[in-house]
This record gives C-alpha cells, structure tokens and sequence, in this order.
C-alpha cells in the first residue's frame, strides 16, 4: 500500500484531521490546558464560558477545557489499548479457529456466547466485578470487543489458506509455522487493520458509557463520559459542562470511522464501487 | 443451545472473579458480623464454587434466577417486570432506525456516487459516531428544556395514557434510531449495489418498470437477507444502548434495574440481567433466522 495514494482519499484525509487534531490536543495537554483539571475554585462554580474560561467550568470551579483536554487522553489511551489487546487476543482466536478445523467449532461458540451479551453490558459487569480503574476499563472492553476481531480473522484465514500459493507453499514442503508467518498472517493484516480501526471507535464510544454509568477509572481524574455525567445534574444551569465532551467524542469517532472506510476501499479495491 | 451454555457459565463465574468479601460489600460499612454471615448464607458463599454451580445451574432449570437482597424480590420477576419498557423501547428505536435507515440506503443505491448518496451517507456515518446517551442528554436540553415538546424523563405507562407514553418515549427512541439508523443505511446501500447490476435486475428495467420500483421491489428483495443479518447484530446493540439511555431518561425498565444494580453490587441482579438479555439476543436471532426462510425464498429449497 503507497501512502501517497491512500491521502487523496477524502474520507480518510477527513478521519485523518480529526482524530489527529483531538490526539494532538490532547497528546499535549499539559502545555495547552489552561488549568489544573482537577483543581477546584469555588469562587467560581458553574461559570459560563467566557474568555478565561473558554468552555466554562463546573460545580467544583473546574476548568472544563483543561478537564476535557486530560479526558481525550484517557479515552485515547485505553482505545489505544483495547486495540493492541483486542488486536492480539482477537487475531490469535481467529487465526488458530481458522487454521486448525478441529478447534474452529469450540472456539467460536465461545465467541459466539461472548458476542451474545450486549457489548456495553459484558463491559459494565466485567468493569464492576474487577473494581473501576483504567486497567479494568482496558480489560472489559477487550473481552467484550475482542470475539468480533476472531470472527473477521478467522474469515480473512479461512480466504488466505483457500488461496493456491498455500497450497504450492505446502507442495514444495514448507512448514505450518512458515506458511502462517510467510503467507497467511501477511494476507489477513489488512481486514485486521480495518477492523481494530471501527473497534477503536466503539472502544471510545463503550469507554464514554462505562465512565458515564460510574464504573469507568475513578474520580477525579477526568475522562470524557465522566464529565458528561458531572454536568448532566447541571444540565439546565450549565448546559455546556455536558454538552462539549461529547463533541469531542463524536469528533474522535466519526474520525476513526471516516479512517476505518479509508483504509478499507484503499485495502480492498473489490469493495470500492459497493461500500463507500 | 451451546451459546446459552457460555453465556450462563459466564454470568455464573462472574462472581468468582469479584476480588474481596461479596457479602461483606452488600451488607455496608455499619453492619454487624451476624448480618454479613446471614448475608452469606443467603447467597450460599460458603458453598465451594462446585455446589454453588451447580444449585444455579438447579435454580435455572427451575426458571430461578435467584433472589434480590437488597430488593427483597426475586431476580426474575423483577426483570420481567420492567422488560416490557425496554424491549418497546429497543423495538420501537429499531424500527424508526429501518424505517429511516432502509429507504435512505436504497436511496444512496440508486444515486451511487452523486450527492444523494454522499449525503445519505454522510448523515449515517455522523449518526453512527454519536454517543447515544449524550444524543439522549442534548435532546432533552433542546426539546425538553428550551422548547418544551417534550417531557424530560419519566415513564407513563401505554395503559394509562398513549399519548403521554408516546411522548415519554420518542426522545429516547429517537436517541437510539439516530445511531442504529446508520449500520442499516450502510448495509443496505452496500447490498443493494451487490446485486444492482445482477440480470434479473437488468430484466426488470428492460421490462420497462420505473427505477423508484426497481428499488423498492427486487433489489430490496434480493437485499433482504444481508439487511436482515444487520437488523439482527444492531437489535443487541441497540438493546444495550436502550439499558444505559434508560438512565438518562429515567425510564423504570431492565437497564435501570440493572445498572443501579451494578453501582449497589448486588450480583443476583447483575447475573440475572445478564443472562435474560443475552436470552433475548439469541431469541431475536433465532427469529432473524427463521425470517431468512421467509424473506429469501430460495433458502426454503436448501433445507
């Protein structure tokens, strides 16, 4: 895949900016955050936005900038995270449910009754049984996420051994290990990098509603659901406490879609004239 | 039947992973000793985790789900009890999201790369971006609070007043429809441009018969099973997402129950609540399964 080629296309340039002007923010929040996310001034509770305080602060005086700023990086981070460990569970499952016939049926029926929970249900038991932390937050997304990454690697498997440079890798001889690592992996990474694209955003999305329902990392550190949930109390006073983050949220996800369908017309060009 | 094998060992197993005393942490600081141990007891965790599987797995068999503490009810009649709410809601937002998300996919179909389309799919994309509970919150600002259509929370059942409940509803539906409208735009879009080009189509047209109807009759038959299979997987979503917008709304359904549960760990309630929605999710497709047969008629001949 040229790089050159991918950038003229405008939904992945669009997803491009997005995500990175909130992963840029956010990456550099301890310069650009005007204030301490977690200080309170109680002078100055509930304040409306204004110059100072360009989104306004919340019941504690908080700065909501600052704290949305932190937040972002918390949600990318545990994104970041569920995406490598959903990536590598995930791939692994799918990979040897693809390869070996006798485990496949086993292993996605466990996948199957994992896929049957709600996913932001399993997440907010799971959250819940190990105690709220960002760990925990990392931890449940990947159980509930992971089973849809097997099931889209165990597919790409399934295409790649069928394809005749297997079988000719085979004939002359060559190892399982070496024809998984030299043939069938290679072939599979590119529904795979399209995949753990989408399961970022609905990482971000499921993360948002773990701290949204209090079992996300605890206060008072600041995350995005975590402030949607502050100011919903507020709403009428304060509308702008629980509005902003998710924008921010909305912005990061649509980005990651946008990226995701990108990176799957420029890596599939079967797909390009019938999904955009 | 293996599905809802992994899913009751997984709800089951859930409180075998809780780290510190269940009991304990359910009776509150300011109990006793007597009250924990009675707690306990209750909950039978001084069984080893063998006999308690299997007085769960005896209990299921049953129909028990357990009993609620803190409640003082059983698991199962307090989540039938509010299902009713959440599975009209989730019911009611997935068919506001096909009757909307269908159309606008064939739509995007038919005017594949032209400003239709992109616009189609564009509002999609957005609207599969939003967080629903915070589409729940900025509705209620708006609707709710600045214009004043529409209640802000609270429930009125469809018996005593179908207009009141009818109002008591749309905004969270909407919430939900707005976000699940786009996986079934896409995949419809996506389907339909599948077999667009297929001969029966050609023939249809050659037949002489208007584009709008070429649409709306063959290629959406012939798209039908790949709608339905995202019909099926966004009902899950869309449940969960029923579960949580319930709390933005306060309407009393399973997701209330459930989560309220989750902040006072109380683990009868959780598992339950668990269990009963993954049971719903593998009914659903189970019928989605049943409705390939009815929408694709050459499946039939496959059996």
């Amino acid at each position: 895949m040229k790089v050159p080629a991918i950038l003229k296309r405008r939904s992945f340039l669009i997803g491009l900016v997005l995500v990175g002007a909130v992963a840029v923010t956010a990456g550099l929040a301890d310069v650009l955050a005007p204030f301490d996310p977690v200080k309170n001034n109680f002078r100055y509770r509930l304040g409306e936005p204004n110059d100072i305080y360009l989104l306004g602060t919340d019941r504690f005086g908080r700065d909501v900038l600052s704290r949305i700023l932190y937040g972002a990086r918390v949600s990318l981070r545990i994104g970041i995270l569920v995406v490598l460990f959903s990536g590598l569970i995930g791939g692994l499952v799918g990979l040897v449910a693809g390869w070996w016939p006798r485990v496949d049926a086993w292993l996605m029926r466990v996948m199957d009754g994992l896929m049957a929970f709600p996913g932001i249900l399993l997440a907010i038991a799971l959250a819940v049984t190990l105690g709220p932390s960002e760990m925990t937050a990392v931890i449940a997304l990947t159980v509930a996420y992971s089973p849809r990454t097997a099931r889209v690697m165990r597919g790409a498997v399934l295409v790649a051994r069928a394809q005749d440079y297997v079988e000719a890798a085979r004939a002359v001889g060559a190892k399982t290990s070496r024809i998984l690592r030299r043939h069938i992996i290679p072939a599979t990474m590119a529904p795979l990098m399209v995949q753990q694209t989408y399961i970022f955003a609905v990482a971000i999305l499921a993360e948002a509603v773990l701290s949204f329902v209090g079992v996300g990392p605890p206060p008072p550190r600041p995350t995005l659901g975590a402030i949607i949930a502050d100011g919903r109390d507020t709403m009428i006073e304060a509308p702008w406490i629980a509005l902003s983050p998710g924008v921010v949220i909305a912005m990061l996800v649509l980005g990651l879609n946008l990226l995701g369908d990108g990176l799957r017309d420029a890596l599939d060009p079967r797909m390009k004239n019938t999904v955009r | 039947m293996p599905v809802l094998l992994v899913v009751s060992l997984f709800s089951f197993g859930l409180t075998l992973m809780v780290p510190g005393d269940i009991a304990a942490e359910m009776a509150g600081q300011s109990s006793t000793r007597e009250e924990v141990e009675e707690i306990r007891t209750r909950l039978g965790l001084n069984q080893p985790p063998l006999e308690r599987m299997a007085h769960y797995y005896a209990g299921l068999a049953r129909g028990d789900l357990g009993h609620s503490i803190l409640l003082n009810q059983s698991v199962g009649s307090a989540i039938l009890e509010r299902l009713p709410v959440t599975l009209s809601l989730a019911g009611i937002a997935l068919a506001v999201a096909g009757l909307i998300g269908v159309p606008l996919g064939l739509l995007a179909a038919a005017k594949a790369h032209r400003w239709q389309d992109q616009t189609a799919m564009g509002v999609s994309l957005i609207g599969l971006s939003l967080p629903d509970f915070w589409l729940g919150l900025l509705m209620i600002w708006t609707l709710g609070v600045k214009l004043q259509w529409l209640p802000t929370g609270g429930f009125i059942a469809f018996g005593d007043d179908p207009v009141g409940w009818l109002r008591s509803i749309a905004m969270p539906a909407a919430a939900l429809a707005l976000t699940q409208m786009g996986p079934l735009a896409r995949m419809t879009r996506s389907a339909a441009l599948e077999v667009a080009n297929s001969d029966f189509i050609r023939t249809a047209r050659a037949k002489g018969l208007a584009e709008p109807r070429v649409f709306a009759r063959h290629v959406l038959a012939a798209a039908a099973v790949p709608i339905l299979t995202v019909a099926g997987i966004s009902f899950g979503i869309t449940l969960g997402g029923a579960l949580v917008i319930e709390q933005v709304f306060s309407l009393p359904g399973v997701g209330r129950l459930v989560i309220g549960a989750v902040l006072r760990r109380d683990w009868p309630v959780i598992q339950g609540g668990l269990l009963l929605t993954a049971f719903v999710f593998v009914a659903v497709n189970l019928i989605v399964d049943l409705l390939y047969l009815w929408v694709d008629p050459r499946l039939r001949e496959l059996r």
